[in-house]
């Protein structure tokens, strides 16, 4: 097991202490990092005391400590999964050789390239989200956010240790760059476009966490795939974090219907009272899934297939050995493409339909999130259902952009779709209304009409604690 | 995967850690590897979250297709005996979770590739 050295400057557990180039490279970037918060994090509550999680170690359990912190004295640390012993590369071309410790020459732009723009995401939604304390709907969630913003941080030191131990002055210039792009600068823009609008209310607050973030999962599960181990145990730790932000959705959108779904059964118009209605949610809902599924990339893909053959990228959950066919070359992934005004089946090559693979299992995975919503609204015994959009649906990246479908995967002309957009999208009005509604909620214990309770609060405590102290 | 080879997950969502399911997936692990130390019969993983978190502790076990809910300690030699192929499965521990829960866990896990 990895010895934690906690009482460094930067916590870690990569033996910094004895690598003093790099310690020094990295204690150089620190005041930068920590100006950037200031700067581009959450605004006016770096004073405050925030009851946080923060990791202290790797091992099973007890892996992170609870306690009151002020956001710039969070202890960003460096922290990888523990190595295993003689683990070989599991799938691709190289499959039974070695693992790298070191960056193979010829993979060194390809890697490098993943692991900037993998970065580049974690400041960003830092970023997006900076002004939603002002209208938080209780202290339970304003904590929340505050763990997920801090936590989105030290993903950003994850990446920035890697291109400062592995890409020399090449990687130290990335980092210094993931500093200078800010979302939605129209100069220096964050480098995937989710990343550059702002998460204006709570409610795109929770499902960004719900649907965004769970692209994140799976873009940082495949790369817990890599070959390339310090990548592999570096995500794979990421990964224990970022299952508290994916829940931290997929509460706050079951909590925002489970309240709807109350007023339903009082008779309340939810609009009467603050509160948001099932179709504006569900347009919500299908905006973010459908801008979450273009972070995939393209269903057919020659460097999604050129990931995989070099042993960077896997799929999920490749090292459990649920494949077949490890090398994914004996078989091939049947999409449907929209060829002359109707869907055609078409076969791909397996290693090409990699993007599509991971797409499918993020799917499915949303699906589950959508029964347990659905569950809970049949419990209160109400009819609405929340319908999950299909693949096709609102698409910007991939075989689908230059068509225009339902959320149902139907196939529609240009005209129906525009007539039709207000019942599948957020409108002007619904945002409108939406930001109406965000209005702050300090007293512990209280939470926004908008919004129910929680079952229960954070690492034991009660929902009525006070997460955040003011000064 | 080798046809013979199970495949167990352990699930390590919010509800089913808040329930103890590190220590229930360590242990299991310890028991399956102090007969098949070489993972041969029986791979012990951890998954993110299957969606049973009102039954949970929940761990599946692969390729029989079999979801055990509310699974405590006093039941892991039980589940050892099945997965290693030395027992019947624990049927008191499954049909607990909603089906299409336990669909979708297979449709995973049944990949054609």
């Amino acid at each position: 097991m990895s010895t934690v050295d906690l009482e460094a400057k930067i916590p870690n557990n990569v033996g910094l202490r004895d690598n003093k180039r790099l310690l020094r490279a990295l204690e150089k970037w620190q005041p930068a990092f920590l100006e950037w918060w200031k700067d581009m994090g959450p605004t006016d509550f770096n004073q405050n005391d925030i009851y946080l999680r923060t990791a202290v170690g790797v091992g099973k359990g007890g892996w992170a400590h609870f306690d009151y912190v002020k956001m710039p004295d969070y202890r960003w640390g460096i922290f990888l999964a523990d190595a295993h012993e003689g683990r070989k590369i599991h799938f691709g071309d190289q499959i039974g050789s070695p693992i790298w410790n070191e960056v193979p020459g010829e993979m060194r732009n390809r890697l490098r390239r993943l692991i900037v723009t993998q970065g580049d995401t974690e400041p960003a939604s830092v970023e997006q989200q900076r002004l939603l304390g002002h209208t938080a709907p209780s202290l339970y969630d304003l904590r929340s956010l505050f763990q997920v913003n801090v936590e989105e941080g030290r993903h950003l030191w994850a990446m920035v240790y890697l291109l400062h131990t592995f890409f020399g002055a090449d990687g130290r210039d990335e980092a210094e760059e993931m500093l200078q792009r800010h979302s939605g600068d129209p100069d220096t823009p964050r480098i995937l476009e989710a990343f550059n609008k702002p998460i204006e209310t709570w409610v795109d607050f929770f499902c960004f966490t719900t649907f965004t973030d769970r692209d994140g999962k799976y873009q940082l599960a495949a790369l817990a795939e890599s070959s390339f181990d310090p990548l592999a145990r570096t995500t794979q730790f990421m990964l224990t974090e970022e299952a508290y932000h994916m829940q931290t959705g997929e509460n706050g959108v079951g909590r925002i219907l489970h309240r709807t779904a109350e007023l339903a059964k009082e008779g309340t118009d939810p609009r009467s009272v603050g509160a948001i209605p099932f179709d504006m949610m569900q347009r919500y809902i299908n905006e973010w899934m459908s801008a979450s599924m273009d972070l995939f990339g393209g269903e057919d893909s020659t460097n999604a297939a050129e990931s995989f053959a070099s042993g960077l990228k896997g799929r999920y959950r490749e090292g459990d050995g649920i494949y077949k066919d490890p090398t994914a070359l004996q078989h091939s992934y049947d999409v449907d493409v929209p060829e002359d005004g109707k869907l055609v089946k078409k076969s791909i090559p397996l290693r090409r339909a990699m993007n599509a693979l991971l797409l499918d299992a993020y799917h499915q995975d949303c699906t589950r999130i959508a029964s347990r919503w659905n569950r809970d609204l049949d419990r209160l015994g109400v009819d609405f259902r929340v319908k999950l959009p299909t693949q096709r649906f609102n698409r910007n990246q991939g075989l689908y952009a230059d068509g225009y479908f339902t959320p149902e995967g139907e196939m529609v002309s240009k005209e129906e779709w525009e007539r039709r957009r207000g019942e599948w999208l957020p409108s002007q009005e619904d945002r409108d209304y939406v930001r109406s509604c965000m209005k702050a909620v300090y007293e512990p214990g209280k939470f926004a009409n908008w919004i129910a309770p929680p079952a229960q609060g954070v690492n034991d405590q009660p929902v009525d604690f006070e997460y955040v102290k003011f000064h | 995967m080798s046809d013979e080879q199970r495949l167990v997950y352990v699930c390590e969502g919010g509800d089913c850690t808040e329930r103890g399911s590190g220590d229930i997936h360590d242990k299991l692990k310890e028991q399956a590897l102090a007969v098949d130390p070489d993972e041969e019969k029986v791979r012990v993983r951890r998954y993110p979250c299957f969606g049973g978190c009102e039954c949970g502790i929940n761990v599946t076990v692969y390729p029989d297709k079999l979801f055990y809910s509310h699974v405590k300690e006093e039941d892991l030699p039980d589940v050892v005996k099945h997965v290693l192929g030395e027992g019947p499965a624990v049927d008191r521990l499954t049909g607990a979770v909603e089906p299409d829960i336990e669909e979708m866990a297979w449709m995973m896990l049944d990949s054609p590739y």
